[in-house]
């Protein structure tokens, strides 16, 4: 047991956060929020030449070949500085090709994901709102060539600017995890029409609907029927994948409202004086700290290919929580003044939503987990 | 980074499991919650059974140095700590083993160190801790018993109180005032007594549940040894200090939950209620699965507290949080295990109880951990102001 990372990996975070520190300052979160596209196509360019969307990709398809649990390092960053785009849900996107892929599919989309120069995200939640296999009703049919699909996905982060979006369909009838398959759908096909459903996040969560969308079987992602698994895989990875991100952000809240507290007087005495505070502080701090060893161990486990659908969903709902507490109280110990647009504190509260429903909300996965212990 | 024990470590966890599971089905059945120990007979000579066991092992001296007995790793520690939390069995002084053995290694002279530390590892004396007095707690410092020296004696009156174990344990360490006339922090000293001294008066107090674990001891012009000290004399501050200072990552108790949560789960799958299984109510899955993901969390950063002390490192915040969030994440596993038993959680151990009446014990006993050893508040206030760098308000 050794729970430090390794040089090369304490490299690659001080890599990513002077990075992120001087290309992406709060000023462009803020602009972004307000802009059409929700991303900087010059910052992504950018991030493309370190490597960033190809990061795990293998080096024969243009990738880096890094581990998934230095993705989370990177991840933990993006999320302590806050990175507007869609960097995380391109990356998760491409397991399910890594995994389940054709050779042909591999060659013709991971080296263009890996060099930045295609975005694609993935479309699985509809009207019922669930995570599960069940809440999955967007038809595919055959049709020659083609399979056509017919419904509306909803939440589906950044459609608006990709290039391609891996739609999750229901290929039989029934509500079960039987029954559904993956197709890579070009977002420009003649039937797919896209609108951002304004969050509090403002992070571009998109409507996407399919009216008699055709793509060829060639787009097929892994065995007609049989997709289930591989958006599980997604749904694991990317509960880690966000967890990650909200530790990160619980890191900037719990340095801000250390530094603020050191500063601000009131009563002619620091407010961190005050020991009402200092212990809300101490509690933030030991949230962030727990999650933290959740996390790093989810994401080691999934690093080393291990099975680790309990760590993640134990990772997911516990950062959920805690990152929404620590971001409210850190709020609070500001006072008025972190309640105004313009303070970055609040930025952080409000992603605290976004981070808590991507992946699977709390009660989602401690039901997972409940599975996962022993309950009958 | 790596979370995977080695396949030595392996095999020492296996071999601590394996001889706490055969101790287990020696255990009394009246061995119930944290503190049987000290409150019934025949557990009280189980833990020196227990410890006698250990010994011949080796086992009570892991992490010291060859020289006193010692063999193993910090890491080999913890390990054990493991298996015997998870099968819940004693058998380690806590204040002997877990904290005077590693004070006076580090802190006594020769002297000391060969004449109490061996009976320590053979599991022989076993240990209390007279720090606590009626007027000073969380500021020990303001502490009033006084061992005034004459000759090579120091003679002790007062008393002290809260002790766990005293009127089971053979020997006491306890910090008493030497110099009433010197400042704080400087008039104080670390002395170790044989609790048979005559003068020494011990009296069981009943915690809230009515077993006694602890005692108030008195002294009525106690003669101890001068020699008998740790560290030098009206600096036992440090001594204080040091002691305190032995992170504990409380893999133990954090263990005997692991166990707690499997009986609450086997509970949930078993019993009826409203004519289904608890298990099928999505109110107690989601209860239950929210106190299996703390429980991950508490192990989590107990590892990386291991971790670090197997490096040498300190841990002083780490272990602070570590004993904030697993002692209160006890008082929530005892709140939802007996909500879940619904009347039967209040049972006793007794025909109609819930768990054989650990829970009901559990829900009376969880103030142990979240008062002793530092409350939570001080705590909070160790992180506040040594790991986050907060003004200290004099
Ligand atoms: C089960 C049990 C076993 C014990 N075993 C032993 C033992 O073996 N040996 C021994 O010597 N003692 C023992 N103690 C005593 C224990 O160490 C003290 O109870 C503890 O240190 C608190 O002191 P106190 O009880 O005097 O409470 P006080 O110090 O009076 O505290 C009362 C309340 O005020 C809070 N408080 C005090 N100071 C501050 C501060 N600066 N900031 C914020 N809040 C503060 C406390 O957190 C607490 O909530 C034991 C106690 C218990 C409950």
């Amino acid at each position: 047991m050794d729970l430090r990372f390794s040089e090369a990996q304490e490299i690659l975070r001080k890599m990513v956060r002077d990075f992120l520190a001087t290309e992406c300052p709060k000023t462009l979160v803020r602009e972004l929020e307000q802009s059409e596209k929700g991303y900087s196509p010059e910052l992504w360019k950018k991030m493309a030449e370190l490597g960033w969307m190809g990061l795990v990709i293998p080096e024969e398809y243009e990738g880096m070949g890094y581990t998934f649990q230095d993705l989370t390092i990177l991840l933990e960053e993006a999320g302590r500085n806050i990175l507007p785009g869609p960097l995380l849900t391109t990356v998760i996107s491409t397991f399910p090709i890594l995994e389940a892929g054709t050779e042909e599919q591999k060659k013709e989309f991971l080296p263009k994901i890996a060099l930045g120069e295609l975005i694609i995200t993935t479309a699985q939640l509809e009207a019922d709102g669930t995570f599960d296999a069940s809440g999955i009703a967007v038809k595919a049919t055959a049709k020659g060539e083609d399979f056509i699909i017919n419904g509306t996905k909803l939440f589906v982060e950044m459609a608006h600017v990709a290039d391609y979006i891996i739609c999750v369909t229901r290929t039989k009838e029934g509500a079960t995890e039987k029954g559904i398959t993956l197709f890579i759908v070009d977002a420009k096909t003649p039937g797919v029409k896209c609108e951002v459903i304004p969050t509090i996040a403002a992070d571009k969560l998109c409507e996407v609907r399919f009216d008699n969308v055709a793509v060829p079987k060639k787009n097929m992602l892994g065995k007609l029927d049989e997709g289930w698994p591989l958006v599980e895989t997604m749904m694991r990875k990317g509960a880690i994948a966000k967890s990650a991100e909200s530790v990160g952000a619980m890191q900037t809240c719990v340095e801000m409202t250390v530094a603020y507290c050191k500063e601000r007087v009131q009563y002619e005495r620091p407010i961190g004086a005050f020991q009402a505070l200092q212990h809300i502080m101490a509690n933030m701090w030991t949230s962030m700290e727990t999650s933290r060893y959740l996390l790093y161990e989810a994401a080691w486990m999934e690093s080393e290919g291990q099975p680790c659908a309990k760590e993640a969903s134990f990772a997911k709902a516990y950062t959920n929580e805690a990152y929404r507490d620590v971001s409210q109280w850190a709020i609070r110990l500001h006072g008025g003044i972190a309640t105004s647009y313009d303070h970055d504190i609040p930025l952080y509260y409000r992603r605290s939503k976004a981070a808590d429903t991507a992946f699977g909300s709390t009660d989602f996965h401690r039901e997972l987990a409940a599975q996962q212990i022993g309950l009958k | 980074m790596d979370f995977e024990l080695t396949e030595e470590q392996k095999a020492r966890r296996k071999e601590y499991f394996d001889f706490c599971k055969e101790l287990e089905k020696k255990r009394p059945a009246s061995f119930v919650g944290l503190e049987a120990v000290f409150e019934v007979d025949e557990c009280w000579q189980f833990h020196l059974d227990c410890a006698k066991e250990f010994a011949k092992k080796g086992w009570l001296a892991l992490a010291w140095p060859p020289e006193y007995g010692g063999s193993g790793t910090m890491m080999d520690k913890v390990l054990f700590a493991d298996a015997r939390g998870y099968h819940g069995i004693p058998g380690v002084d806590i204040f002997g083993i877990g904290m005077l053995a590693p004070t006076v290694l580090q802190a006594a002279s020769d002297e000391v160190k060969k004449e109490f530390l061996p009976p320590i590892a053979r599991g022989e004396v076993m240990w209390c801790e007279l720090w606590s007095e009626p007027n000073a707690g969380s500021d020990l410092a303001t502490l009033s018993t006084t061992a005034i020296k004459k000759g090579d004696e120091y003679i002790i009156n007062g008393q002290k109180t809260w002790n766990t174990g005293a009127h089971r344990a053979d020997w006491g360490f306890g910090v008493f005032k030497t110099d009433p006339d010197a400042r704080k922090h400087h008039n104080m000293t670390f002395i170790l007594l044989d609790m048979k001294t005559p003068g020494v008066t011990v009296r069981p107090i009943p915690y809230i549940d009515g077993d006694a674990p602890f005692a108030e001891v008195y002294f009525d012009d106690v003669h101890v040894p001068a020699k008998n000290i740790v560290g030098q004399e009206n600096e036992g501050w440090a001594v204080v200090n040091l002691l305190a200072g032995f992170e504990r990552s409380g893999m133990g108790e954090i263990m005997s939950m692991f166990r707690e949560l499997e009986e609450i789960v086997k509970y949930c799958n078993e019993t009826k209620r409203n004519g289904k299984p608890l298990s099928k109510d999505p109110i107690v899955r989601n209860r239950v699965a929210q106190l299996a993901c703390e429980l991950e969390a508490a192990r989590t950063i107990a590892y990386r507290i291991a971790d670090l002390q197997n490096r040498n490192e300190m841990a002083l915040m780490d272990a602070s949080a570590a004993k904030i969030f697993y002692s209160e994440l006890g008082q929530r596993f005892a709140f939802v295990a007996t909500d879940l038993a619904g009347p039967f959680g209040q049972v006793k151990h007794s025909r109609w109880a819930a768990a054989d009446g650990a829970w009901e014990k559990a829900f009376q006993e969880c103030f142990v951990t979240i008062i002793s050893m530092g409350t939570n508040e001080i705590q909070r206030n160790i992180i506040s102001w040594y790991g986050l760098g907060l003004p200290r308000m004099k």
